[in-house]
């Protein structure tokens, strides 16, 4: 293998979940301050500026806590479980394109760590392994409370899953592929010569659901059944201390992080350049007198700045909605899902179906 | 080292996982092991497929078997709570040696097949038409399939879906009767 392509492939995959990571401490500095900003509180304000350093001092804490294992725990499945937590949604976040590609001398460096042939199905994949750390967790910990929580987890990301996947569909009949890539190209063209050919202006119903189930699949709140404080304490992480409870606890953030990167590649027109950007590329180029390979550098690291914006609009979106709604019951949960979502799903994609097959 | 053999290596260390994972499915005691190593196998083969090229039968692979049907099988041991059986049809002598026979009999095919076209693989011996290159000339792995089974083979796609709906409508009418 040529050692530069092995290179190349090791500097994306760490710089995807460098990315990924190093984000997560700052998204939990914004949960704690942003709620107490919403509900009128000071929020943690001691470490560092703005209590910017809390995080550092959160994982300083796990670190010294007591390595605790309930004495009637399954072992193997307890110190699995947050393990696989963590791995399912990083795998996922391989696929995701951050930017078109980067030149080097001879070579083209495509942004995105695995061009897969099935893209969107691949994602698919990774979301329905999402479930078993819930169910091993909640299992292996042999505590009625988790074994609740792991029951709803499990039945509310299989029911959401199903609209999901719905809304996938009719966003793929739009697009004509699972190529992330080629879906990101299609959206870069215009309507009526200004608007950009976003997903959500020609399907807003797909990317609306999409987005629903996208808060239940990540187990955010209004649909923190699984967890659910006041009914079950904690659910299926309740027997978890230390740094087995942060690793769920990142899990939950890289999921985040996934389902707005997703959201935003599959509606929001991926990477492609906000709008005034590309003057901003034209006066870069003209500043440096930079070729033609220096402007495709330039242009893809304005995309990758706009890509990064657009998934932290949606993170702060979802930050936003949690502490702002209330909470679901679980009756209220599975009929907005089976009765809702799912008929209103397979609508859409009648309709979109319909209208593609006659525009052709 | 070359690319070829570093695949080599890799899949004969996903293998030897879903073997292993196999052999815990079968030794294991609680039900739950033995569905989670069935899993392991499943997501060693997914992985096996993605790394012959074959990506879309490896998420496929992934979404039904791992993503669905593994999840039906865990979400049914742990609401029924399922604890190991002691009066195991393991433990019967005759039982376990029939079927240590048919296992060892299949097994043995595989492996005579096997080293039959060790030298050349079948798949090399007589390509069809559809080689690596004219699949990635046509579009991908996903496409061609998608062609193929939406006008060659739509008819029985469609049998197929049909055979599957009324399985479906038969475990709703038995599973109906025994409660009433």
């Amino acid at each position: 293998m040529d050692t530069f392509i092995l290179i190349e492939i090791v500097a994306k995959i760490v710089f995807v979940f460098a990315v990924c990571l190093g984000v997560v401490p700052l998204l939990v500095w914004f949960e704690r301050r942003g709620s107490a900003w919403i509900q009128g509180r000071v929020g943690p304000n001691r470490v560092g500026p703005f209590g910017l350093i809390q995080p550092v001092a959160d994982v300083a804490k796990f670190f010294f806590k007591e390595f605790w294992t309930p004495a009637n725990a399954n072992k193997w499945y307890y110190h699995l479980a947050p393990i696989f937590a963590l791995v399912a949604p990083m795998a996922a976040m391989t696929i995701i394109p951050f930017g078109s590609h980067l030149v080097i001398g001879d070579y083209i460096i495509n942004l995105q760590v695995a061009r897969v042939d099935s893209g969107v199905l691949f994602i698919l994949a990774f979301a329905g392994l999402e479930v078993y750390p819930i169910i091993i967790a909640g299992w292996s910990s042999n505590n009625k409370y988790s074994i609740l929580g792991a029951l709803r987890g499990a039945s509310q990301i299989i029911s959401y899953e199903i609209s999901m996947g719905l809304a996938l569909l009719s966003i793929l009949l739009v697009y004509g592929t699972f190529d992330l890539h080629k879906m990101v190209e299609w959206q870069n063209q215009r309507f009526f010569g200004f608007l950009p050919a976003w997903g959500v202006l020609v399907n807003p119903i797909g990317a609306l659901i999409f987005w629903v189930s996208t808060f239940a699949e990540t187990n955010r709140l209004p649909f923190d059944l699984p967890e659910g404080d006041s009914e079950i304490v904690a659910g299926y992480h309740l027997e978890y201390g230390a740094m087995k409870f942060a690793l769920f606890f990142m899990a939950e953030y890289v999921a985040m992080i996934m389902a707005s990167a997703l959201m935003c590649t599959l509606f929001f027109g991926g990477y492609n350049l906000l709008p005034g950007m590309h003057a901003l590329v034209d006066l870069i180029v003209s500043v440096h007198g930079f070729a033609e390979a220096g402007r495709q550098n330039a242009t893809a690291i304005l995309q990758f700045l706009s890509f990064f914006l657009k998934v932290s609009f949606f993170m702060v979106v979802m930050i936003w909605v949690r502490w702002t709604l209330p909470r679901f019951r679980f009756d209220q949960v599975v009929n907005l899902g089976w009765k809702i979502l799912f008929p209103l799903a397979l609508c859409n994609v009648v309709i979109v179906s319909i209208v593609m097959y006659s525009m052709n | 080292m070359d690319n070829l053999a570093t695949l080599n290596i890799m899949i004969t260390i996903f293998a030897v996982m879903a073997g292993i994972c196999g052999i815990v499915m079968l030794l294991a005691k609680q039900p739950l092991t033995s569905a989670l190593g069935l899993l392991g196998v499943l997501l060693f083969t997914a992985g096996i497929y993605g790394l012959i090229g074959e990506h879309f039968i490896a998420t496929i692979q992934l979404v039904v078997y791992a993503g669905a049907i593994m999840v039906l099988f865990i979400f049914s041991i742990m609401l029924f709570n399922l604890k190991s059986n002691e009066h195991d049809a393991r433990r019967k002598m005759p039982l376990l040696i029939g079927s240590l026979a048919v296992a060892g009999g299949v097994f043995g095919l595989l492996v005579a097949t096997i080293l039959k076209y060790f030298e050349t693989p079948l798949a090399l011996a007589s390509p069809g038409s559809f080689s690596r290159q004219t699949i990635s000339d046509l579009g991908g792995n996903s496409l061609v399939l998608a062609h193929s089974l939406f006008t060659q083979h739509f008819i029985s796609f469609e049998a197929i879906s049909l055979a599957l709906l009324i399985a479906l409508v038969g475990a709703v009418v038995l599973a109906k009767r025994r409660f009433e």
